[in-house]
């Protein structure tokens, strides 16, 4: 009796504590009931690097921390899946074609100098650059077709230009993308007039942009040490010479200088350096938290950019609680119904379930999502699975005469290995869905795994517990309180 | 027979004769895997779909947009096809044949008594999108503020998603074998495996008959209720042989047919109720938890009844062929 009274002491001060930890820990909401995108990346292999491991990936994703902090983005997130992928979450955020560019480039910056006899052809390509950035800014401002004549002119020298130059046939000219795409070709083509790689971003610091003189922004480079030297060094070796030093990111020239005479004996000293590449300020930004987060070791591919308002979330919230609760007390009725006072115990045990399951997805932080609820829900199945196997085997025992105690304690006892069963087959497809699938899968494993354990818990203690309990009452020990009157053998 | 059998039959509440039915239990599911069977293969001759079932967005790529109308009480109805046309010819800020082309293969979808709209596209970028979803107010507006949703699914994410759906698949019925085998033996894994591929091949057919006649499409959610079921098909039939061991170990002197018969007898309140009180939040969800989980209930809630009847009637009519095989000897199940 005194074990008893122990279990039930032990349950209550758990249902208390649960209260608490649900009541004091708020339970993170995923974005598809909160609004936000959601973008998933993977990590792609190189020549040099055939396989990605958890290595790589985890070096991936400490250059995207620093990134998705640089979006300034509250509250995001990023997880690994498997072994390389990752899941950017931005809540709030409704527009997420910022939040591709800067985490999908692989933001490889290298300083490299120009290669000897190339100034026709790089003077040539920044001319045809320049045009098409102009008209690019055209269409951006007017947001139209292009009128004037003097552009007209602009589109077929510039198509001239690319045949004669670029090789590029069948180019109207009149489109932006294609113009984008031009200008893109462009900065590839520059950056093959340069010479190899002297040395890569991994050296810098930090970057910072500020604002020109009324022209636009400017970014500025610090070096770490080493770094400095080998920009010293580089700018040594061009300076006061017609050759340039040419800033490349991701194999794309985003800016060419030339070094004066007056550095030709110690080079640009000083750890810094400017790149005034006439950026917008959103531009300057993005350059920026590209160069706080450092190159990628390895490049990365948008595989899914997933984005849900925060009306249609909280759609969703209301629907999966409306078919919680309306789940849950359709139970509830059907257990009172066919095992009154049992079942009675069985609705208290399922919802000191319902408050455990909560407690634990606040304690572990399981970010709920819709099929994370759907698995909750599922789960309660199995919890109500477990109480339906002990009760029949419970009454069974009552027909055939048995007294009350002695059929609760075999009820107990023999449905104990088939609960086991289900809940440890449940329990296998359930790891198979969580260490195999992704994102959305994952929550769905996620919470109908823990339901499944918790449900084990609660029927085999709870239930049994209370009942316990209850019986210690002379007036409820009546097999009435269980059995249909024409059940009960005489 | 014992005195204990004597009275649990009397007071057993059902007694089904299910050995003696076993050919008609065969046919049923025999017929209805046929039927499934065929329509997987109907859906992959299918020029629309060659496929076995209709693939969604998530195995597909593409962009799908979610919009909410606002509208007070009932949404006016809307057309469609007018939608398909005003997309077609939407005015853009530079002529993109590309984006065009996308635009023209739109397809529209009404949700919800017409109170959502969902657009269907090739790979959109995020700001060709954007485009559309402003452009929509005036072509179908007003719409909710904060009401959308876009999906953007890259073209390698469906190969990537089907592999590692086969392999979790596949992964939980070796787990699931490996632990009915040591737990029982091999004869009952194999047939709760049976049973289990039985339950999954028929949801899936109904999703192909499905995805012909009402154009369903299956998601990744489809993948995770295939799975969902084969943990409690399996946990059903798990149920059932547990009390033919049982019973096999407390009274030796019966045939396997009665043993198997009074094993299903009694489990049969417990598999009812099981099966009833997992539907209740299945209808929960299916009558109000919005249409992403609709399809998903739906085929949960198929793979609820489904694998009732397998577990009841088809897995341990299957065991009583192990009888005929040992000449109406009386086996032991071994633990």
């Amino acid at each position: 009796m005194a074990r008893q009274q122990g279990w039930f002491a032990l349950i209550i001060a758990l249902a208390f504590a649960a209260g608490a930890v649900f009541a004091s820990f708020s339970l993170p909401l995923g974005l598809d009931l909160r609004g936000g995108s959601q973008l998933t990346l993977q990590v792609q292999p190189t020549v040099e690097i055939t396989r990605v491991d958890s290595e790589q990936l985890e070096a991936v994703k400490t250059v995207m921390d620093l990134r998705v902090n640089g979006l300034g983005v509250s509250e995001s997130t990023i997880q690994t899946i498997g072994n390389d992928k990752l899941i950017v979450q931005l809540p709030g955020e409704q527009d997420p074609s910022r939040a591709a560019e800067i985490l999908g480039s692989t933001a490889l910056l290298e300083f490299r100098a120009q290669k000897v006899g190339t100034q026709d052809e790089l003077r040539n390509l920044q001319r045809i650059r320049l045009k098409v950035e102009r008209l690019i800014d055209v269409y951006n401002n007017n947001y139209k077709l292009i009128e004037s004549s003097s552009e007209i002119e602009d589109i077929s020298e510039i198509v001239t230009l690319a045949k004669e130059v670029l090789g590029i046939e069948y180019f109207s000219g009149n489109n932006i993308e294609q113009l984008e795409q031009l200008e893109d070709k462009i900065r590839f083509k520059i950056a093959e007039l340069f010479e190899p790689a002297a040395f890569t971003g991994d050296l810098i610091k930090a970057g910072s942009r500020q604002e020109q003189n009324g022209s636009g922004w400017e970014v500025t480079l610090t070096f770490n040490s080493e770094g400095g030297d080998k920009f010293a060094e580089l700018t040594k070796s061009i300076a006061g010479t017609n050759r340039l030093l040419g800033i490349v990111l991701d194999g794309r020239s985003i800016s060419e200088a030339s070094v004066g005479q007056q550095f030709k004996t110690a080079g640009i000293t000083g750890g810094s350096a400017t790149i005034s590449g006439n950026f917008s300020v959103q531009d300057a930004r993005d350059l920026e938290v590209k160069l706080d987060g450092g190159s990628l070791p390895l490049p990365v591919e948008i595989l899914e950019v997933r984005t849900i308002g925060p009306t249609l979330g909280a759609a969703n919230i209301r629907r999966s609680l409306i078919s919680a609760l309306s789940g849950l007390v359709l139970v509830a009725f059907f257990m009172l119904l066919i095992y009154r006072l049992a079942g009675f115990v069985a609705v208290l045990a399922l919802s000191l379930y319902a408050l455990f399951n909560l407690a634990f997805y606040a304690l572990i932080s399981v970010t709920l999502t819709l099929p994370g609820i759907a698995g909750f829900i599922l789960s309660i199945g199995m919890a109500v699975d477990a109480n339906v196997l002990i009760f029949e085997r419970f009454k069974d025992e009552l027909r055939r005469g048995n007294t009350l105690i002695r059929s609760i304690e075999k009820g107990f006892s023999e449905a104990f290995s088939s609960i086991i069963d289900g809940h440890l087959t449940t329990l296998i497809s359930c790891i198979a869905l969580f260490t195999l699938g992704t994102g959305l899968v994952k929550g769905f494993a996620a919470t109908l795994g823990i339901g499944v354990v918790l449900s084990l818990f609660t029927a085999l203690t709870c239930t049994r517990t209370i009942l316990r309990f209850l019986m210690s009452y002379q007036k409820l020990r009546s097999p009435k309180n269980f059995l249909p009157v024409n059940q009960i053998p005489s | 027979m014992s005195i204990s059998t004597a009275l649990n039959q009397s007071k057993s509440p059902f007694n089904l004769k299910l050995c003696r039915r076993r050919r008609l239990v065969w046919w049923i599911s025999g017929l209805v895997v046929s039927i499934s069977f065929l329509g997987l293969i109907l859906c992959f001759l299918n020029p629309s779909i060659r496929a076995p079932l209709r693939p969604g967005l998530d195995f597909t790529g593409g962009t799908q947009i979610q919009l909410e109308r606002s509208c007070d009480s009932s949404c006016e109805s809307i057309n469609t096809a007018r939608i398909i046309r005003a997309l077609r010819e939407l005015p853009l800020p530079t002529e993109d044949s590309s984006f065009r082309a996308k635009l023209s293969q739109a397809r529209v979808q009404l949700l919800d008594d017409s109170k959502s709209v969902v657009l269907r596209f090739p790979f959109l970028s995020a700001s060709q999108g954007q485009l559309v979803i402003d452009s929509m107010g005036s072509i179908a507006g007003p719409f909710l503020p904060g009401g959308q949703a876009v999906d953007t699914i890259g073209p390698s994410l469906g190969g990537q998603l089907l592999r590692s759906s086969i392999v979790s698949l596949v992964a939980a019925f070796t787990g699931i074998a490996i632990y009915i085998s040591l737990r029982y033996d091999r004869r009952f894994a194999f047939l709760a495996l049976i049973a289990l591929a039985h339950d999954v091949i028929i949801v899936t057919g109904i999703f192909a008959w499905l995805g012909l006649i009402l154009s369903i499409e299956v998601d990744s959610l489809f993948v995770v209720a295939l799975l969902t079921i084969a943990g409690y098909s399996v946990n059903d039939t798990v149920v059932v042989f547990d009390r033919i061991r049982e019973r096999g170990r407390r009274d030796t002197s019966l045939p396997l047919s009665d043993q198997i018969d009074r094993a299903v007898s009694a489990t049969l309140t417990r598999t009812l109720y099981t099966s009833g009180t997992t539907l209740m939040p299945l209808l929960a969800l299916i009558f109000f938890g919005g249409d992403t989980l609709f399809w998903f209930a739906i085929a949960l809630a198929l793979g609820v009844v489904i694998g009732s009847w397998s577990s009841i009637a088809l897995a341990p009519s299957l065991l009583s062929l192990s009888e005929t095989r040992n000449s109406k000897k009386t086996i032991v199940i071994e633990d």
